[in-house]
């Protein structure tokens, strides 16, 4: 059995993108890191290799993305995984990464495919599901646990105060959340160098209409200004929220 | 060739024959193992062994136990003198073969002096161990076997001792004339024997041989016994490690591969060979002999900070476990076909929990007579678990990940780096004059190179120690100092990612910190951080050329020499305050007297704790444990900011930042955070100057 896990650079999470005036993200500076909800899946798809020895043969990464992200899918390599192929294209919306994803797993089919729910830059959340839907499989979406029994895999959902358990035969793709994997994973060193030893398969991709554009990014407003007031002078705060404020009255 | 003659050179080449044996197996073993380091500095060596061997130095840290020791010790060096005179005589058949040396009289009179007296010690040695019972010498680890292995031991040396008191007696009462005897003639004069006596001549031939035969026997036993030391005390001490305590020895394996991928060039085609220590093939030669020359007396352990607070790690139980585990694995090692028995060193004998909690405190380190560096040990099993499994605890491995993303332990973005800065003001005679903490990258651009650059550590997030930062780089403006700091380019010393075992982290972080501290031509550097501290001072210079590196304690002590930080009139009478010594300021690195001169110079009464200076216990901070969350007992800190609260001192001063830390929460443990408060040196510099 193979799982390939379709793997998304994102600027790292402790970096404030900036906006340029006409509301570009900058983002040339930005050190990239594995998608979180991607890292996760990953890690998952390594346990069960190691879990369900023979069961799981193979665990792969799929990225479709310029060699600049190549560091991101070093980082896979060195988490365990035993293939990194990079589709060469930049996709500008989900539509068109998936069209890009689709068509190589098309040819390389595996039994499990796993996408991160959504990736922490766009937070479009349509990748996987379309990934699915070109390629005509089962998906299961938000899934937070898996285990596979046999030529079966069994996914849990959690739901409003219950938890669902679907039994779903491969092939199928799951989009996944949060809970799959306890701590992503961290490469040891071994990885690391082993991973600088491996080749990644890079693929080239004719350029793709997005499907979507976007017009603009804008920041949020800042946070207004704070007033402090001293737990002894307490009983001031309703007149300024009268006068000052101007959110109550007292008639 | 007389009977007895033959006898003793039979009983001799046995001796040897069994010596040779045992020693052509320790060899073997120790050529399975990889050199620690090259032997250098010859002279250098000699006078460390004779100081810390020959001297006791280390045992006499405990005077009174110390002093037992010692005198038993240079004891057997002179009786050594007689046991070889015993050995001539035998093989030669002659008597007292010595007797024709001009000193023989003062030889003799000193062992028959020496004798009893080691006997009394070696009894007062089997009452400690027996009905005192002394706490260090039990613990899981002190098995039966331990103690009947001490005992054994000190029953031998009280039966040679006892043979040889009855040798001179029965020598002296017998009218033996070479030599000079004194308590031998008082003892004979007690015990009022007869003149002369038949019998005499033959007890004495009696004594003679069971005390030569014991001492056979002990020889061959000695090296299969915890008491190997006798033998190899000396040359390890001789072979004391070429570095400092607070350097660990670097991989030139993981620098080589950090180095290319750094440089972007392409790895070495073959992968280096196993990192860190899985199993007992794995440590190196120094171990080794350090694991044999442990006599398990428990100081390492008793002073442990992790054991004295209920945690799981014993210093001692470390070099125990590789001992025993190389008695076990040695053989089928030689024979070049050993298993995987499912018993490995790391892992197995030494667990997870007792090699994830030293606090790297070196207090072991200190307390050991025979110099063995259990921390080192301890990092081998870690490097393993890291560089290879990736099994660091959850908690370190969301710091590698936070310093190899955001280059700080904590998951803070590098613009935030200078928030501590903001706002601030200096208070100079009277007037508030806003501070602005210059940053290099904007002095480089204006052609300055500052006289020193201060490095501010990831401690720069937090929210406390912010102000720590905040009242140095006043007193740096007060003193009109020509400094900066990186700003958004610093990134972490890389000091936690090497204590935990990813040297990987480390290297990377030493690179490129080196190549940045070039950039700027740095040659000064002064940081508030004693981790910081010890990594550039101890362990940067492997890998490149380092500038040289201050810790603000001493850079305070050193203004307040030159004058130009004077206690101002008026500001004495200030409450006492207690000092707690950070470990790798300290015992690591010997500063004990800048931070309390400095204390003194601006009117302070400094209350010592208890155990202070190179006593001190750890905060419980360090080794990479104020990120761990304990699931095994060991509250360190609260240990710590109970014995500093017994001092009766409102104010605890330390002097970084974990320690900070730690004390903070031990003081809030205890309650006593309303009338207690842990600060920094500098901040009392600061408050008392009144900036």
């Amino acid at each position: 059995m193979k799982i390939v896990v379709l793997l998304s650079a994102v600027p790292d999470t402790t970096v404030r993108v900036q906006l340029s005036p006409e509301g570009v993200p900058q983002l040339s500076e930005v050190p990239l890191v594995i998608n979180p909800w991607d890292e996760l899946a990953l890690t998952r798809a390594l346990e069960l290799k190691e879990e369900a020895a023979g069961v799981v043969e193979r665990v792969e990464v799929l990225h479709a993305g310029p060699a600049a992200h190549e560091n991101v899918l070093r980082r896979a390599l060195a988490m365990g995984a035993d293939e990194a192929i990079r589709l060469d294209t930049s996709p500008q919306d989900a539509t068109s990464a998936a069209a890009a994803l689709a068509e190589w797993l098309k040819d390389h089919p595996a039994e499990i495919i796993l996408a991160g729910i959504e990736s922490s830059d766009y937070n479009g959340g349509a990748t996987g599901m379309r990934v699915a839907r070109r390629l005509g499989i089962r998906p299961v979406g938000g899934v937070t646990a898996l285990q596979v029994e046999g030529e079966t895999v069994l996914l849990t959902r959690e739901l409003e105060g219950m938890r669902e358990v679907l039994q779903v035969t491969v092939p199928l793709l799951a989009v996944v959340q949060k809970g799959i994997a306890r701590e992503p994973r961290v490469p040891s060193m071994r990885g690391i160098m082993m991973a600088r030893r491996k080749t990644i398969t890079v693929v080239p991709v004719p350029a793709a209409e997005p499907w979507v554009r976007t017009s603009r990014y804008a920041m949020p407003p800042g946070k207004p200004p704070v007033k402090m007031i001293p737990a002894e002078r307490a009983e001031e705060i309703l007149e300024l929220l009268e006068k000052e404020a101007k959110v109550i009255r007292f008639s | 060739m007389s009977f007895s003659r033959a006898i003793f050179l039979l009983l001799f080449l046995l001796t040897l024959a069994g010596l040779t044996w045992t020693f052509v197996r320790y060899c073997r073993y120790f050529r399975l193992l990889r050199p620690a380091f090259t032997v250098r500095k010859i002279l250098w060596r000699l006078g460390h062994m004779l100081k810390v061997a020959v001297g006791q130095t280390k045992i006499l840290q405990r005077p009174a136990v110390g002093l037992l020791h010692a005198l038993l010790f240079w004891g057997f060096l002179v009786i050594l003198a007689g046991t070889l005179e015993m050995v001539a005589d035998g093989l030669t058949g002659a008597e007292k073969s010595f007797s024709s040396c001009g000193c023989y009289d003062l030889l003799t009179a000193v062992i028959d002096v020496m004798v009893p007296a080691i006997a009394l010690i070696t009894l007062i040695f089997l009452v400690r161990r027996n009905v005192v019972h002394v706490s260090r010498f039990e613990g899981p680890e002190m098995t039966a076997r331990s103690h009947r292995d001490a005992n054994l031991t000190l029953l031998l040396i009280l039966l040679l001792m006892v043979t040889l008191m009855a040798m001179d007696l029965f020598y002296v009462a017998g009218g033996g004339e070479k030599g000079d005897y004194p308590f031998a003639r008082w003892l004979a004069g007690i015990l009022s024997l007869p003149e002369r006596n038949e019998g005499f001549p033959s007890a004495y031939r009696a004594s003679w041989w069971i005390h030569i035969v014991t001492v056979f026997v002990f020889a061959n036993y000695l090296p299969y016994s915890k008491h190997f030391h006798v033998y190899l005390s000396l040359p390890n001490v001789f072979l004391e490690r070429p570095w400092p305590w607070g350097h660990m020895p670097a991989m030139p394996e993981v620098t080589r591969e950090v180095r290319a991928m750094l440089a972007g060039e392409a790895p070495e085609s073959e992968a280096p060979g196993r990192f860190g220590i899985l199993d007992v093939e794995d440590v190196n030669r120094k171990e080794y002999l350090e694991a044999l020359t442990c006599t398990q007396c428990g100081r390492c352990t008793e002073v442990c900070p992790v054991h004295l607070t209920g945690g799981p790690l014993s210093p001692r139980k470390v070099m125990m476990s590789v001992r025993q585990r190389m008695d076990e694995r040695g053989p089928a090692l030689v024979r070049g076909d050993a298993p995987d028995d499912g018993r490995p060193l790391n892992g197995f004998h030494i667990p997870d929990e007792e090699l994830w909690a030293c606090t790297m405190c070196y207090a072991c380190v200190r307390e050991c007579p025979l110099s063995i560096r259990q921390p080192e040990v301890i990092l081998g099993l870690r490097r393993y678990r890291v560089l290879e499994e990736g099994g660091a605890p959850p908690e370190w491995n969301n710091v590698y990940t936070n310093i190899e993303n955001n280059g700080a332990l904590w998951k803070m973005p590098a613009a935030e780096r200078l928030a501590w800065t903001r706002g601030l003001v200096l208070r100079r005679d009277g007037e508030e004059i806003p501070l602005q903490v210059p940053v290099m990258a904007e002095k480089a651009a204006r052609g300055e190179k500052p006289q020193y650059l201060l490095w501010t550590g990831s401690a720069a997030y937090d929210s406390r120690y912010r102000k720590v930062l905040q009242a140095f780089v006043k007193i740096l403006a007060y003193l009109e100092v020509d400094y900066a700091v990186l700003g958004e380019e610093e990134i972490s010393s890389g000091d936690l990612a090497r204590r935990t075992g990813n040297e990987m982290l480390f290297v990377m972080q030493t690179l490129q910190n080196l190549e940045l501290f070039r950039q700027y031509g740095i040659t000064r550097i002064l940081t508030c951080d004693p981790h910081v501290y010890n990594t550039f001072r101890n362990e940067y210079p492997d890998f490149g050329e380092m500038p040289e590196v201050i810790h603000h304690t001493r850079f305070l002590e050193e203004m307040m020499e030159a004058g130009r930080i004077v206690l101002p009139e008026g500001a004495t009478g200030t409450s006492p305050v207690t000092y707690h010594d950070p470990c790798y300021l300290a015992r690591i690195n010997g500063e004990y007297a800048a931070p309390r001169r400095v204390l003194k110079g601006m009117g302070f009464t400094v209350r010592e704790m208890p155990r202070h200076g190179a006593k001190a216990l750890c905060c419980g901070g360090g080794g990479g444990q104020m990120f761990r969350e304990k699931k095994d007992g060991g509250e360190i800190f609260v240990e710590r900011a109970r014995e500093a609260l017994s001092t009766g001192a409102e104010t605890l001063v330390t002097a970084c930042p974990y320690c900070m830390t730690m004390l903070g929460d031990g003081i809030k443990y205890e309650h006593a955070e309303e009338k207690h408060v842990v600060r920094d040196i500098a901040e009392m510099v600061a408050e008392t100057l009144g900036i």
